[in-house]
């Protein structure tokens, strides 16, 4: 049964809407960018196959269906993250700012059993924009804040030109598969309601 | 992520083809069926969390929502007619539970560092049949990839003689059964043969003139009542019992006309027993007849939402809905008037069942004259389970079982940390039963609770009453949390507002979801439910890396 699970590590990405979380994703996955943004409709989640030291892993990244607009995620999404993204804009101060609105959300609805070394990546996103000109978030600060919050691992990322995109996910594959899940110990089996519905013949044989 | 719904951005579009008021697993469903058929659907609610009636929370947040759909409703302010040409007709909280009666016998064991442990169903108890059409639903609809499942264990009757009989869902099982007579088996044989040539024929009815014509149970039998054809087919009282109410899951009396009021046909009987025997091996490493979601009940509807919110649905919570906006001129709905003060508009409206629409004319006094029914429900934490070697079952206590008065069954379903609803070493346990009075009901599930947990008398820690020191108490696990509430079942109707139905007292949501699927096609008579192409690969299978949609 640990094979199954530890075998799929599930990877969350959160922030403000129109950060470039799915962007990301999908440049990520697909090697696409699209430059028209409409808020999010049909982003479920997104799996690759990744292969760490010797072993293959299926990372299922799970975008925010639109949901964050209205801070309106249920704990559903929440829950069984392996590693949570946090993606800010480093172009808008206020997608900054609430990086620790989101970080505190997270804490609060998984409720990892270890908060202080739950995995978190910081990626500051759309550093080609106005080819630098127009940002407002300065390397520094972000470092700076996130080493407040124990050091967290940070990128800065360009979903459009694919910049430093494989390099963030692969850290955030890394430190997914570093975070031993507690669920493990005493989730065993669920039924595969999908896949292997056994045949049956419909006569009564109660 | 903030306290209040006033940092929100204003709501864009304006217009929807529905608003859905309430997260509850038949808005969620409508929400999603009507995203999947390309529909505009806003989604509100006034809570903090999914799931409205159909949630799942911790011991505090349960307590607190409660108690405050209980208060009997504020008189909602008078709404200002405004210039514009429509009329606000305010919208008021019905509610739906009264006497709720919350104690906690171990503070500190269930203290803070616990309680984001806990996610315990606000409709229970409840379990899916394997082969109900609610996990065709789920897989239809793709919200399966969202939900994970495990099986219950077993299912237990409760005897006269205070004892859990093992109900037996198999026929090897039966015969394996010690305590019944040669003769019995051969009765019980001819009882399973019949009812089985009786499916294997049903089934195969345009084939026709087969041999197996004079197999089938009449038509008179089957229209009767399904005890008196059990007495007919003369199985011992025991076996009668388990499978009224163990398998068919009648919710009264059989044996007594006068006060049973839904007298269970044979052919309700047998389609009940088809249902259980389909459900049992339908999943591999499902052992009995149903399965428990993991992380309780309130995951389905959010699954439903998140089906929906991939499909384009907007959902905004915390946002309570002030006023109904109907047309002046032919008091038609039209839209929907926030907490914000923004106001929304579309052709169709769902309300979940706690909010009623106070129309100035219309003057429809709720459910009088009729007999109301209601659901007495509970909730008991423990640290022990009630049976050693099993964690999640289900418990039927029959009619009579209890005592001479008891006139409905009553329904138990124990639930343990493995599903992930409690912390570790816990269990959730689950009564229900049908009642007209909340003495009634609460009498009935305090004495299903004293049959097999101590209750403590007082909620102090300190006065506590565990030095009871006698040994035959010492096998019954001591409850450390209790709840126990009655939830309204009949509903009212408005004129051109639909409201979806509460939870009913079933252990399963198929009266819930048939009921539910008829309002969406009663709104969209050319719409399918969930068309087929919406239906989503397997993650699993699909190495590609595309966008799951």
């Amino acid at each position: 049964m640990a094979s199954r699970r530890r075998m799929l590590l599930k990877v969350i990405i959160l922030g403000d809407s129109g950060v470039g979380k799915t962007s990301l994703m999908n440049q990520y996955v697909n090697r696409k960018f699209s430059n028209q943004y409409k808020a999010t409709i049909g982003a479920d989640f997104l799996t690759k196959e990744v292969q760490f030291e010797d072993r293959q892993f299926t990372l299922q990244i799970w975008d925010t269906a639109g949901q964050e607009r209205f801070q309106s995620l249920g704990v559903a999404f929440y829950r069984g993250a392996d590693c949570c993204v946090l993606v800010y804009d480093v172009n808008v101060m206020k997608s900054f700012d609430n990086l620790n609105n989101w970080r505190e959300e997270f804490l609060i609805q998984a409720s990892p059993s270890d908060p202080e070394n739950f995995p978190f990546v910081v990626l500051g996103n759309k550093i080609d924009v106005d080819s630098g000109n127009s940002r407002v978030v300065s390397e520094k600060k972000a470092k700076a804040w996130c080493a407040s919050k124990g050091n967290i691992p940070y990128f800065e990322t360009s979903a459009k030109e694919g910049f430093n995109v494989e390099a963030a996910f692969q850290c955030i594959a890394k430190n997914a598969l570093k975070n031993e899940p507690e669920e493990d110990i005493y989730l065993p089996d669920t039924i595969d309601v999908v896949g292997r519905q056994q045949q049956r013949s419909s006569g009564c044989e109660c | 992520m903030s306290e209040d719904a006033s940092s929100y951005p204003p709501i864009d579009p304006t217009n929807f083809d529905l608003i859905v008021l309430g997260t509850g697993l038949p808005e969620s469903v409508i929400a999603a069926a009507a995203s999947a058929n390309g529909k505009t659907v806003l989604h509100l609610d006034p809570n903090p969390f999914y799931g409205s009636n159909y949630t799942s929370l911790s011991l505090q947040d349960l307590s607190s929502f409660l108690i405050s759909h209980s208060a009997p409703p504020p008189s909602p302010p008078s709404a200002p007619s405004d210039g514009h040409d429509f009329t606000p007709a305010a919208l008021a909280a019905r509610p739906l539970f009264s006497h709720v009666e919350i104690s906690s016998f171990a503070p500190d064991v269930l203290g803070e560092e616990h309680s984001r442990k806990f996610n315990v169903d606000l409709c229970g108890p409840r379990v899916l049949f394997c082969a109900d059409k609610s996990i065709d639903l789920i897989l239809k609809s793709g919200t399966s990839q969202y939900v994970e499942f495990k099986g219950v264990d077993a299912s237990f009757v409760y005897n006269e003689n205070g004892k859990l009989t093992s109900v037996p869902d198999s026929r090897a099982a039966i015969f394996k059964d010690k305590s019944l007579g040669l003769t019995e088996k051969n009765q019980l044989m001819r009882f399973f043969k019949l009812v089985q040539q009786h499916l294997e024929d049903d089934g195969e009815e345009e084939g026709g003139e087969n041999e197996s014509r004079n197999s089938r149970i009449s038509e008179q039998d089957l229209e009767s009542p399904f005890v008196e054809f059990l007495n007919k087919m003369r199985l011992p009282p025991k076996i009668k019992s388990i499978i009224l109410y163990a398998i068919a899951m009648a919710d009264c009396d059989q044996d007594n006309v006068e006060v049973c009021e839904d007298v269970l046909k044979t052919k309700d009987g047998i389609d009940r027993l088809a249902l259980y025997n389909s459900s049992v091996g339908r999943f591999p490493n499902a052992l009995g007849a149903f399965l428990y979601p993991l992380y309780g009940h309130g995951e389905l509807p959010q699954a439903f939402c998140r089906r929906a919110a991939v499909k384009g649905c907007i959902h905004v919570l915390r946002m309570p809905v002030i006023a109904v906006l109907m047309d002046k001129s032919t008091g038609h709905y039209k839209g929907v008037r926030l907490s914000s003060g923004q106001d929304l508009f579309s052709h169709q409206l769902i309300l979940d069942p706690s909010f009623m629409v106070q129309l100035p004319l219309a003057s429809s006094p709720p459910g009088l004259g009729s007999i109301k029914r209601r659901v007495a429900r509970g909730i008991c934490i423990t640290k022990r389970s009630l049976r050693s070697e099993t964690s999640n079952f289900l418990v039927v206590y029959p009619p009579r079982s209890l005592f001479p008065e008891q006139v409905t069954s009553i329904r138990a379903l124990q639930i343990g940390s493995d599903l992930a609803v409690c912390p570790l070493g816990m269990f959730v346990i689950y009564f229900s039963t049908l009642c007209h009075d909340a003495n009634q009901g609460e009498k009935l599930l305090n004495a299903a609770m004293d049959s097999l947990l101590t209750v403590p008398e007082s909620a102090h820690p300190e006065s506590s009453t565990t030095v009871h020191s006698e040994n035959s108490a010492e096998e019954k696990p001591t409850v450390l949390w209790k709840a126990l509430y009655i939830q309204e079942l009949t509903m009212d109707h408005f004129e051109s507002i639909s409201s979806t139905p509460m939870p009913d007292g079933n252990l399963n949501y198929n009266n819930i979801l048939h009921a539910t699927l008829k309002l969406f096609q009663k709104m969209y008579p050319l719409e399918e439910v969930f068309p087929e192409t919406a239906s989503p690969e397997n993650p699993e299978d699909d190495n590609e890396f595309s966008l799951e949609s």
